[in-house]
């Protein structure tokens, strides 16, 4: 009777709220929606290329995001002064992104030669856990590198997201809806991303290996590409991008760099790219868009009307929950891939 | 015996190598929730990522219980029935979990079970029934310990716990005595190795055997005509069930519950460190690999005892600030060994993935030929007369 007359009240508020609001609502929905797909699709792309090439899962790519994020922190905050102006950040900002680019990429490469080639021919078991024992190592070597320089491990890096262009950090109004110059430019960054990687997949000698690869690896073998090579810089590059997505959420007070944004990373790298299949490069942009809007969609309900703060996590926990149910293999995925 | 050897001449050596009784407690509760785990994972190969879930459940139920937060088990229920409604509650979630997990295999089973049990972290963390800050967690507020003992006889009862356990100044006129924290280390024990037997007689009838079938060859098991998927529901609600009962354990002497030390993902890795190191798909194993940790854990520690502490008070002073590139010698020992135990768990835990991937037990016994038992008994009839 009660959930009755909260419907009919809601619905009164609704008619007299008028259509403003509810037209208001969206347009923030699908703004907030659209930056929040845009960083998921840089964090879960890196583990989507992986995986599809190598049927590796990394679980050590968030604690990669959280490193690049202190790296790209580093850089930001070591180069920029008071006075700098807003165009030199974001010059300085591209920049930082293409160093940590480079050394995810190198580390990245590292690790796949050192410890991650002996085990290929193991159970996938394995695979998981040894890069869940990297995910231990990566984190308390942040956690004691942080602790060093006299910061808060847990708590946001406050100098690193300092670093944003005054009209960045500014807050514009949209169609009534106020939104973070930030939030649309995380957008823009996404999509150049998103467009960065399919040329590569698509118009690369190194995408045509990945692309065979991911179809059949030993047919790619026969036909004489060096798989083993493909493997490395594969697995360099998803690094890399993981790197990538980092310096983008130094600068996003919503996630900011810390020591946790490994795991809260990792986590949603997995809804996303689970949800798209794993392997498929355009699975993993369509779910993070689905994941996004989700994201976007539940944060708006629990503002407005439902006193639950977990709601935007629980759900997007329960859509991968579902997908997996009907979909085992993912949106886009194809069936042989992941499975014993 | 402990007692002794802290008394001996190297005694301060053996206080940073050797666990203290506080340790031990929660080597029998963590390392009986790493047997659960290793129960499923090890035995049918299906990696219970979300294992942390079960665990959490067990140990909230003691706490809402005690707090009369709960329907039907309400703050006056006995310690021992509330160990046996987490059992069975354990089981109900995995059955629940386990009905959806079981259609996929590989990674996406691990993924899917991470993915409830992230579900339920993120529910506890915001359920306010809990208490009034759930993302704290809660504590007991009644000052009356958790008994352990046999049922319905008050005599054959003990409290457990830190502050509030019993002691026993004189243990059945034998002259024992027994302080809490010894005490509630033989009661958890005793309910550690209660668990341990019913599980290892599992593990032994015709129901474990096809378990090992499932991990070895799935399709063949099912191909032979077992119907693999009731045995996999099976095995997981049995895991669930005894990872609930270690929860609750935990909750039991602690008396205080937290997300971060409960659901957290963190606490499954605690079952798969141990896990691997004591062995993968050997049922005490995970035991020792725990030991193992908290030995670790105990030598890296901030407290007393430890080894940083250790190093500060029996090397030289001229060593400790010497120059090492730029740092003081001590200075060095703060930042790399105090509380630093997991960078090197971690370490630790790649090395025995890569190289060791039986674990300590599973080694051992490929060496001997066969399980530690058999094998010891078959080298003492070898000598005896």
């Amino acid at each position: 009777m009660s959930a009755l007359g909260a419907a009919l009240v809601s619905a009164d508020l609704l008619l007299q709220g008028g259509v403003v609001d509810l037209f208001s609502g969206l347009v923030g929905v699908v703004l907030d929606g659209l930056s929040k797909a845009a960083l998921f699709v840089l964090i879960a792309s890196g583990l989507s290329l992986i995986f599809g090439l190598m049927g590796v899962l990394n679980f050590a790519h968030g604690s990669l995001t959280m490193i690049g994020a202190y790296l790209g922190g580093v850089v930001m905050v070591v180069a920029v002064t008071g006075e700098t102006g807003g165009l030199t950040r974001l010059v300085l900002f591209f920049l930082a992104i293409a160093a940590v680019f480079g050394v995810m990429t190198a580390f990245g490469a590292a690790m796949e030669r050192t410890i991650i080639r002996p085990i290929y021919d193991r159970a996938p078991l394995f695979q998981i856990l040894l890069t869940f024992g990297v995910v231990l190592v990566l984190d308390e070597v942040a956690r004691i590198v942080v602790e060093l320089r006299g910061m808060q491990p847990q708590s946001d890096w406050q100098a690193a997201l300092g670093t944003a262009p005054d009209f960045l950090a500014a807050w514009y109004e949209i169609a009534g809806v106020s939104i973070r110059g930030l939030y649309l430019f995380e957008v823009l960054v996404g999509a150049l991303v998103v467009t960065a990687i399919a040329a590569f997949l698509t118009r690369t000698r190194y995408g045509l290996y990945i692309r065979a690869g991911s179809e059949d690896a030993e047919m790619a073998q026969a036909l004489g590409i060096d798989i083993r090579q493909a493997f490395t810089v594969v697995f360099g590059v998803g690094a890399g991008l993981a790197g990538v997505a980092g310096v983008m959420l130094m600068w996003d007070p919503r996630y900011g760099a810390s020591v946790p944004l490994g795991v809260e990373t990792l986590l949603i790298g997995f809804i996303v790219v689970i949800i798209g299949g794993l392997g498929s490069f355009k699975g993993t942009v369509v779910a993070a868009l689905l994941v996004g809007f989700t994201d976007a969609t539940m944060t708006w309900v629990f503002q407005n009307h439902v006193s639950f703060p977990g709601l935007p996590e629980m759900v997007m926990f329960l859509v991968l929950v579902g997908v997996l149910v009907v979909r085992p293999q993912g949106l886009f995925g194809l069936a042989e891939v992941g499975g014993h | 015996m402990y007692g002794s050897l802290i008394g001996s001449p190297l005694g301060d050596e053996f206080a940073v190598l050797l666990p203290r009784v506080r340790t031990m407690i929660a080597v029998f509760y963590v390392g009986l929730f790493a047997m659960s785990f290793d129960f499923v994972s090890g035995y049918t190969g299906y990696l219970s990522f979300g294992h942390a879930m079960f665990y959490g459940t067990g140990a909230y139920l003691v706490v809402m219980a005690a707090n009369g937060a709960l329907p039907l088990v309400g703050a006056e229920t006995p310690f021992m029935t509330l160990l046996v409604v987490a059992a069975l509650l354990g089981a109900a979630f995995a059955l629940l979990v386990g009905s959806v997990s079981f259609r996929l295999t590989g990674v996406y089973f691990a993924m899917v079970t991470l993915g409830f049990a992230e579900v339920a972290h993120v529910f506890i963390r915001n359920w306010d029934r809990v208490s009034d800050n759930p993302r704290d967690g809660a504590a007991v507020t009644s000052p009356d310990g958790f008994a352990i003992g046999v049922p319905g006889v008050e005599d054959l009862q003990w409290s457990i716990g830190r502050l509030v356990g019993d002691s026993v100044e004189n243990a059945f006129g034998l002259g024992i005595e027994l302080g809490t924290a010894e005490l509630s280390y033989y009661l958890i024990g005793a309910v550690t190795l209660v668990c341990y037997l019913a599980l290892q007689r599992v593990l032994h009838s015709p129901f474990g055997r096809v378990m090992v079938a499932v991990r070895e060859n799935e399709d063949r098991a099912r191909a032979v005509g077992y119907d693999t998927f009731r045995y996999k529901m099976g095995a997981f609600a049995i895991s669930g069930a005894f990872a609930a009962v270690a929860g609750a354990l935990f909750a039991g002497y602690r008396r205080s519950v937290a997300p971060s030390s409960t659901f957290d993902l963190f606490v499954t890795a605690d079952a798969l460190l141990a896990s691997i190191i004591g062995g993968f798909g050997t049922l005490a194993g995970p035991l020792y690999g725990h030991l193992f940790h908290e030995t670790v854990g105990d030598m890296l520690t901030t407290e007393s005892g430890g080894l940083a502490r250790y190093l500060r008070e029996t090397l030289p002073e001229s060593l400790l600030t010497a120059d090492v590139a730029g740092m003081e010698v001590v200075a060095v020992v703060n930042v790399l060994i105090d509380g630093r135990a997991e960078l090197y768990l971690g370490l630790i835990f790649i090395a025995f993935v890569l190289f060791v991937p039986r674990g300590l037990l599973g080694t051992l016994r490929d060496r001997l030929g066969g399980t530690v038992a058999e094998a010891a008994a078959e080298r003492l009839r070898r000598w005896s007369p």
